[in-house]
């Protein structure tokens, strides 16, 4: 199937008198000549050879499809919108409650349990800490941490880290491979002496603490 | 009754035989009675760079297994005579060490000697974990690269676990030697410092050594450069030695480059 659209301009008319209506139609045949003339009522034969000598177009008795303004179309465009979107919300809690069964996020924990470390954590050792740790000794390349509270560690950081606590404060570390509940951390944003590395709304937030100090002494 | 000593690195390649031939001899010439042991079972090369590859009869597998004794087995070093070397096996795998063996073995070294020097195998495997099992104290050899810090640092990490003094609650004593340091890459910032390292590994330094050419001809010709007077690497070995005796003898600098004669000539014409 092949289809063309086309917007014609159509003039209505109920012919009352035959001759008023070649007389109108004689002098702006020049206005009509492109128009779909729509002839509500009987016509006559008469008026039928008249067009057609005049060569206009034209249809009789034909309920033409009403036009619409334009607010009531965007009205409608909207509503349709809104559904969708109100199905689709549906749809994706029903997905979320089939796939995860709903947890209770348990309440953030402030401190608890501080552990304080003076050793050097060499490579391939892995330190696995319930709680909080403070860290006063370097992790060396090949070491690894893994913690489910607060972590700082004062001195330089070559391993890995993998957080999940509140906060995790450490010195600018390039080499460091550091995870913070499941999302790695940008080492290029640790530059100062000690950094506080925090989730806000699920993102990472880095703010320098201590700008100045010199842990090294 | 004497001292074990355990020379290790982790990495390969590093310089641990070289270190263990060139220190062993050292402590001989400074008149302690010093026997350096081949634990590279089945690839040894202690025998070849103290220039006595032609001498083993016994190695230390037949001594362990009785088929030989400790005093058949020890060959004579042709540079000193309170240096003694005992072989490892070529023919034999890391497989044959046993604890109990082992033992035995190192306290009769240890009764007949001052110092017992170990040569550990490259890796962290059995035979690494044998050599430093019954050791009290360790000499941790690096190069000044990442690589080889790092597996050192974990060689470290299992000698303060599994040493057999660890779990008698005393703590292994531990010297850090930095060879092959080249102090031109030094200066230029491509090697890592003394002081990157000492960082790192957190133990004390015993001395460097510098990188030298002689040392590869040195080892071909079966005789360690600590005898080579000219040597600046055989000079550094011998301050080691000297410190191991327990004498205090001033840390060299040996990272800031000294401008030879031909590079002061150099220098005026700038």
């Amino acid at each position: 199937m092949q289809t063309k659209q086309s917007s014609v301009k159509v003039c209505e008319v109920t012919i009352t008198d035959e001759n008023e209506f070649i007389a109108f139609f004689d002098t702006n045949y020049n206005l009509f000549k492109d128009y779909l003339i729509v002839i509500n009522g009987d016509m006559s034969e008469e008026i039928k050879e008249y067009m057609n000598t005049k060569g206009l177009s034209f249809l009789q008795n034909v309920t033409l499809p009403k036009g619409k303004s334009r607010k009531p179309i965007e009205q409608e465009l909207e509503n349709e919108k809104a559904k969708y979107l109100e199905a689709k919300k549906q749809f994706e809690d029903e997905l979320s409650k089939l796939s995860t069964p709903k947890v209770v996020a348990p309440e953030p924990v402030e401190q608890r349990d501080l552990k304080v470390l003076d050793s050097l954590i060499r490579s391939g050792q892995e330190l696995n800490i319930e709680g909080d740790l403070l860290l006063l000794n370097r992790v060396n390349s090949g070491a690894k941490i893994v913690i489910d509270g607060n972590l700082i560690i004062t001195q330089i950081v070559d391993g890995a880290i993998r957080c999940n606590g509140n906060f995790m404060m450490l010195k600018a570390s390039p080499k460091a491979n550091i995870v913070f509940h499941n999302v790695e951390v940008d080492n290029s944003y640790l530059q100062n002496r000690l950094n506080r590395v925090e989730l806000k709304n699920n993102e990472i937030v880095v703010t320098p603490v201590l700008k100045g100090t010199n842990w090294e002494v | 009754m004497g001292s074990i000593i355990a020379v290790i690195s982790g990495k390969g390649g590093v310089g641990k035989t070289t270190t263990t031939a060139n220190v062993g001899l050292g402590i001989a010439i400074n008149g302690k009675r010093c026997v350096v042991v081949d634990f590279d079972i089945g690839q040894r090369n202690l025998d070849m760079i103290l220039g006595l590859e032609n001498r083993v009869v016994f190695d230390i597998v037949q001594v362990m297994d009785g088929e030989a004794s400790v005093k058949q087995a020890l060959i004579k070093s042709k540079f000193n005579e309170n240096l003694f070397f005992l072989a490892a096996s070529q023919t034999k795998d890391k497989s044959v060490l046993d604890s109990q063996k082992i033992k035995t073995l190192v306290e009769d070294l240890k009764n007949e000697f001052d110092y017992v020097i170990l040569d550990a195998p490259a890796g962290i495997e059995s035979g690494y974990e044998h050599t430093i099992e019954f050791a009290d104290s360790a000499i941790i050899v690096v190069n000044p690269e990442v690589s080889s810090i790092r597996d050192a640092d974990r060689a470290i990490g299992i000698l303060d676990s599994k040493s057999q003094k660890v779990k008698d609650g005393k703590e292994v004593v531990k010297y850090l030697i930095i060879n092959r340091i080249d102090p031109k890459m030094v200066q230029s910032g491509e090697m890592l410092t003394s002081e990157d390292i000492l960082d790192i590994l957190s133990i004390p330094l015993i001395g460097k050594v510098p990188e030298d050419r002689g040392i590869i001809d040195a080892s071909n010709q079966g005789k360690p450069i600590i005898m080579d007077k000219n040597s600046p690497a055989g000079q550094a070995y011998k301050r080691i030695s000297i410190r191991i005796c327990g004498e205090m003898v001033p840390m060299e600098d040996i990272e800031s480059v000294q401008a030879g004669f031909i590079d002061k000539i150099k220098g005026i014409f700038k």
